[in-house]
């Protein structure tokens, strides 16, 4: 009767350690650490910042819930196996993502760039045929010192954009260059709407 | 099996489940309880921190929530190592807990660097903005090294790429460019106004040369020339009264007296109309030939060759006109006051030899003539 007893206890005791000893999905956890990893080597932190800011936050809250379920008695590590997978998936989603991305914004570049260029090319064309009136030589030769800057900076911008390491930073500059272009065009169309002079 | 068996079976088995689910209560009271919700408290205030770009407005701080994170983990880890009954959370709730506080911190701080981050940014671009308008509108065609103007426009564009930077809230870099701008554009500013300053020095000199001249031509009811190379303009008067201003350009080194032949300044001083030149015995359509040099600018220019000033070879400088061929909206000459040949022909007309011609400054004070320029 007595072996029946510690019979029954040892088998309840069995079930209950087994439910106790569940493993950590670790084959599953370290391919999200991997999957995270390669999407930081394609610039996902770069092209998709608030994504993979969010991908990283779910990867800690997994760890932490990692740690959660081995701090209980009965630990159960389904749901954190699931989500390591469903991070695997969208870092991987990410870095495919990125390619298109990165061709997206290096087009952008390329058309702001473009465009910069023609601006220049007009700025350039304008003086010559801007009014030298009062002060007009100095004029001309502040917007020319002025172009010589931007043209500067777009060169920087295509040393960038040649590199290809970062398109968002090539459009930045982009955009600020163009922006004195403009002014400088209107300048110079206002000076010789003034004079009288045809463009 | 007998009946009595089984239910002596039945109780013994029910008594080892109550005894089992006893002892799982007490082992399950005994197990600490897990530091989740303060974990959980930390990282959400870590991710808060770092949506408000914390890592960039305040890096220490983040930087310290962060570690204190990883350490609350590491700490958690390194428990859960132990036996159930045996772990103990306080150094994993203590280091949470610091991590939380760091990361609020990290929060107020970054709201408070980054509003005044912005608030600089936004005032420092509207000064430079000013200023640079003011360089514009006062020194553009003053002669200044080509390096100062170059500096000025890589100012504007370093400015107009922390305008970028604003608009897109990048505010730390915008301020870094902002700083790169303001050596640019202030330093060209400074510079430009300390040389128009000292330039102003000799302003009472040209009040006094001005006045002479115009008061000479009230009491002989003649016609007198007054220049004035700040505004670039040349008067010709009669009677004392003003009748004509004309634009003038003059020397490309026009900012300050001629010291010596070949400066490609233009001189200042009291001198006369000693020859009118027109059809081929000038080049420039019609020219004054004035007493440059007189006697001071020979005194002056000897004591700069004793003093060393000037080197020994320099020679003092001759033949300055008032000439046509102007209008050419630089300042072009070798040291002549240059007119359009429409005003040349005017004051041509009028002007004789012996007719006062006074090359100053400026007329105005140096507080007036800012005054005139930022209208």
């Amino acid at each position: 009767m007595k072996n029946r007893f510690f019979l029954a206890i040892a088998t309840v005791a069995a079930v209950a350690l087994m439910a106790s000893c569940a493993k950590v999905p670790q084959e599953a956890l370290d391919a999200a650490s991997a999957a995270l990893d390669s999407a930081k080597t394609v610039q996902t932190d770069v092209y998709f910042p608030a994504e993979f800011a969010a991908l990283n936050d779910s990867l800690t809250v997994m760890l932490q819930n990692i740690e959660t379920q081995k701090s209980k008695s009965a630990k159960d590590f389904k749901a954190i196996k699931a989500n390591a997978e469903a991070i695997t998936l969208k870092a991987g989603e990410l870095t495919a993502g990125v390619e298109a991305k990165k061709a997206e914004v290096k087009a952008e570049a390329e058309t702001m760039m473009a465009g910069a260029t023609a601006l220049l090319d007009e700025a350039k064309a304008l003086i010559l045929k801007a009014p030298k009136g009062k002060e007009g030589k100095a004029v001309i030769e502040e917007i020319t010192n002025e172009l010589t800057v931007i043209e500067t900076s777009l060169t920087d911008a295509k040393t960038l954009f040649d590199g290809g390491t970062n398109y968002v930073e090539v459009v930045d500059k982009v955009k600020a260059a163009t922006g004195g272009l403009n002014g400088i065009i209107a300048e110079l169309k206002e000076a010789m709407a003034k004079a009288g002079v045809k463009i | 099996m007998k009946r009595g068996s089984l239910i002596s079976l039945f109780i013994y088995a029910v008594i080892a489940g109550i005894i089992i689910f006893l002892l799982v209560l007490l082992f399950r009271a005994m197990v600490p309880e897990p530091p989740q919700s303060e974990v959980e408290m930390a990282r959400a205030a870590i991710a808060k921190a770092r949506d408000r770009q914390s890592e960039v407005y305040s890096p220490r701080l983040f930087r310290e929530a962060q570690n204190n994170y990883d350490s609350a983990m590491t700490a958690w880890r390194a428990e859960n190592e132990r036996f159930i009954l045996f772990r103990d959370y306080e150094r994993v709730i203590s280091f949470a807990a610091t991590a939380r506080e760091k990361a609020d911190e990290a929060t107020r701080n970054t709201i408070k660097r980054s509003t005044s981050l912005k608030a600089n940014l936004e005032s420092e671009i509207k000064r430079l903005k000013a200023d640079m308008a003011s360089f514009e509108k006062i020194f553009l065609s003053m002669p200044l090294p080509q390096d100062v103007k170059k500096k000025h426009a890589k100012g504007k564009q370093l400015l107009r790429e922390a305008e970028v930077d604003l608009q897109k809230e990048n505010y730390v870099n915008g301020n870094i460019k902002l700083t790169e701008a303001n050596e640019y554009i202030s330093g060209t500013y400074n510079l430009a106004r300390t040389n128009l300053e000292e330039y102003f020095r000799h302003y009472s000199d040209w009040q006094e040369w001005a006045t002479s001249t115009i008061n000479e031509s009230r009491k002989s009811g003649s016609y007198a020339i007054v220049v004035e190379k700040i505004p670039a303009v040349c008067h010709l008067y009669h009677g004392g009264k003003k009748k004509y201003t004309f634009d003038a350009e003059f020397g490309s080194n026009w900012l300050g007296d001629k010291m010596s032949r070949g400066d490609m300044a233009t001189p200042e001083g009291k001198y006369m109309v000693t020859k009118k030149l027109s059809g081929g015995s000038t080049k420039y359509y019609k020219a004054l030939m004035i007493s440059y040099p007189n006697k001071i600018d020979i005194q002056e220019f000897n004591e700069r060759t004793r003093n060393g000033k000037l080197p020994a070879d320099a020679r003092i400088g001759d033949m300055i006109e008032i000439h046509g061929d102007g209008g050419k909206g630089a300042n072009w000459t070798q040291g002549c006051v240059a007119l359009r040949n429409a005003d040349m022909d005017v004051i041509y007309k009028y002007a004789a030899k012996g007719t006062p011609v006074t090359i100053i400054g400026s007329t105005l004070t140096l507080d007036e003539f800012f005054a005139s320029r930022s209208k």
